[in-house]
């Protein structure tokens, strides 16, 4: 920190105990003109006469001392340096932490509001901009509009129309005010999900809408009523989004045929639905069985599994949601959740509970595995997988594993002594 | 003889509402609610004029009017598109890819009325 910011210092803290330069300088052992000096930083000190001044403020010596505050100033200079169109002194920055070390808190603090506001306000709009779900649904919304305005507009304006002609028009009224209410009130659902909503991830809206429709459980396909193409079509898929629709329905048909459903329950139920067991008894790669596992039909006696599968980024690819455990849809979820550590231990299944701040628990299953074949002096890519269910009762074997306190999202999650935290408790007072 | 417009749009209630309009104002009216084959329905149905969603179930309405502008026998066919998609960018890309008049959803019906009546006439 500049020598200014030092004389500045002193002076400010010698004010702050109301003495004078006099009393000050006398405590100190050192003459009231050095002193003048010294506030005026038309002198520099260090050593001995720093120390003397600090004791006699009653103050850290490295308050007063050089660096002490660069953060602050930084942070105050950064704020400066966002609005330079006001024309802030910028090269008086030191000067002003020193002097008014309250208003630069201040100051500091709304500019680090400021910028995680602009953070969340990027995020928000990655998400509108990038989310086909709802531009679908935008879009879908401006044609029910468009045929009610254009409809309405004909009744208002053409009273001579033919009677059976303004029926039917009244009655395209009626369809099309409720299909834009089913749709605007799917719009709320998708940013304010319920607690019952299974909502994946968006990149595949048609497919995800067609899961959850079905409950995680395509049986058309699992009983070969229903081929790829026949619910693609049946779907009215947007040319788009038709490529990985496919691709997604067709990994399901895959999941399906290794695994058809009858004999896989029948082996679950013989392994009380421990996924490790059933692949080793099948013979077929942990991820599968895990998949499986969350895609099965419902019934009060089998667990009800939930899946997140993330990219070496962390990333969402892909998620099922539980009613008790809400998996955020942008990212930015706990680090503490055993997926992402399992990320740093290939190929080894990490098996635990996690306690939520609600007072839930849930086990949890995680897995992470390459998804290319390594080069050399290249680290593969990988994938990882974390299966879930609050149904743990119903499964074997999980007496003696770790127990973490996880939460959500740093935002709502009141474990403020957290050491993975990493932005503010929004519900803090 | 009337003239003849042909819609290329999916959602039926628009459909119906422009077909009353444009057969009020003189018009034969024909539609098609999938993109998929819509090159082959304007072939058959020779309209003078085509009104053109962009977001279409399996192909889309910027594919389709490519497809009519690089077609010799329908080069010249005006083509009014009718969209939800009123960015910018959107329309820029239309009337790059040679569409005669853009317009955003929702519409004035008398503005639309009268504006292809003006493409009809020019």
């Amino acid at each position: 920190m500049a020598r200014t910011l030092l004389g500045t210092r002193i002076r400010e803290a010698r004010r702050a105990k109301r003495l004078t330069q006099k009393d000050l300088a006398r405590i100190a052992g050192i003459s009231a003109s050095y002193l003048n000096l010294i506030e005026h930083n038309r002198r520099g000190i260090a050593g001995k006469t720093l120390l003397s001044l600090a004791n006699a403020l009653e103050i850290d010596q490295s308050l007063l001392s050089e660096g002490s505050d660069r953060a602050l100033v930084d942070r105050v200079k950064k704020a400066a340096l966002s609005a330079s169109h006001l024309k802030p002194e910028t090269e008086r920055t030191e000067e002003f932490t020193a002097r008014y070390p309250g208003f630069a808190r201040l100051v500091a603090r709304l500019q680090d509001q400021q910028e995680q506001q602009q953070e969340n306000f990027a995020a928000l709009a990655d998400q509108m901009h990038n989310d086909p779900f709802f531009a679908e649904s935008i879009h879908l919304m401006l044609s029910n509009i468009t045929a009610i305005h254009s409809t309405a507009d004909i009744l208002a304006s053409m009273p001579d129309i033919p009677r059976d002609q303004s029926q039917r028009f009244l009655q395209n009224l009626l369809s099309e005010s409720a299909r834009l209410s089913e749709t605007a009130s799917d719009v709320l659902d998708h940013f304010e999900p319920s607690s019952d909503a299974q909502v994946a991830s968006p990149d595949n809206a048609p497919f995800d809408t067609l899961l959850e429709q079905h409950h995680f459980y395509l049986e058309p396909l699992e009983q070969g009523r229903e081929s790829v193409a026949e619910m693609v079509e049946k779907l009215a898929v947007p040319a788009a989004l038709q490529i990985q629709t496919k691709a997604s329905l067709q990994s399901y048909v895959d999941m399906a045929t290794t695994l058809p459903i009858q004999p896989f329950l029948e082996t679950a139920q013989a392994h009380h639905f421990d996924a490790l067991s059933i692949a080793s008894d099948m013979g077929v790669a942990l991820p599968l069985v895990m998949f499986r596992l969350a895609h099965m039909p419902q019934a009060p006696d089998m667990p009800r599994f939930g899946l997140l599968q993330c990219d070496g980024s962390g990333a969402v690819l892909y998620r099922k949601q539980l009613p008790v455990f809400a998996l955020p849809r942008f990212g930015g979820a706990c680090p503490l959740w055993p997926i992402y550590r399992s990320a740093s231990q290939p190929t080894q299944p990490i098996a635990a509970f996690i306690d939520l701040p609600s007072g839930e628990r849930l086990f949890t299953l995680s897995y992470s595995y390459p998804t290319e074949v390594a080069q050399i002096g290249m680290p593969a890519q990988s994938e990882s997988i974390m299966l879930f269910t609050a149904d743990y009762a119903l499964i074997d074997g999980l007496k003696s594993l770790p127990q973490l306190s996880v939460g959500m999202q740093c935002a709502v999650c009141p474990r403020q002594k957290c050491s993975a935290r990493r932005s503010a408790y929004l519900l803090d007072k | 003889m009337s003239k003849s417009v042909a819609i290329i749009e999916d959602e039926p209630f628009i459909v119906e509402a422009l077909t009353f309009l444009l057969e009020r104002a003189g018009l034969t009216v024909r539609s098609f609610a999938n993109g998929a084959g819509s090159i082959e329905f304007i072939q058959q149905v020779t309209p003078d004029l085509v009104i053109l969603d962009i977001m279409l179930p399996n192909i889309s309405g910027m594919e389709i009017l490519e497809n009519i502008r690089n077609n010799q026998g329908l080069k010249r066919l005006p083509v009014l598109m009718l969209t939800a998609k009123g960015q910018k960018r959107d329309r820029k890309a239309a009337i790059d890819a040679g569409v005669d008049l853009f317009m955003t959803k929702p519409f004035s019906n008398d503005e639309l009325v009268a504006s292809v009546l003006d493409l009809l006439d020019s």
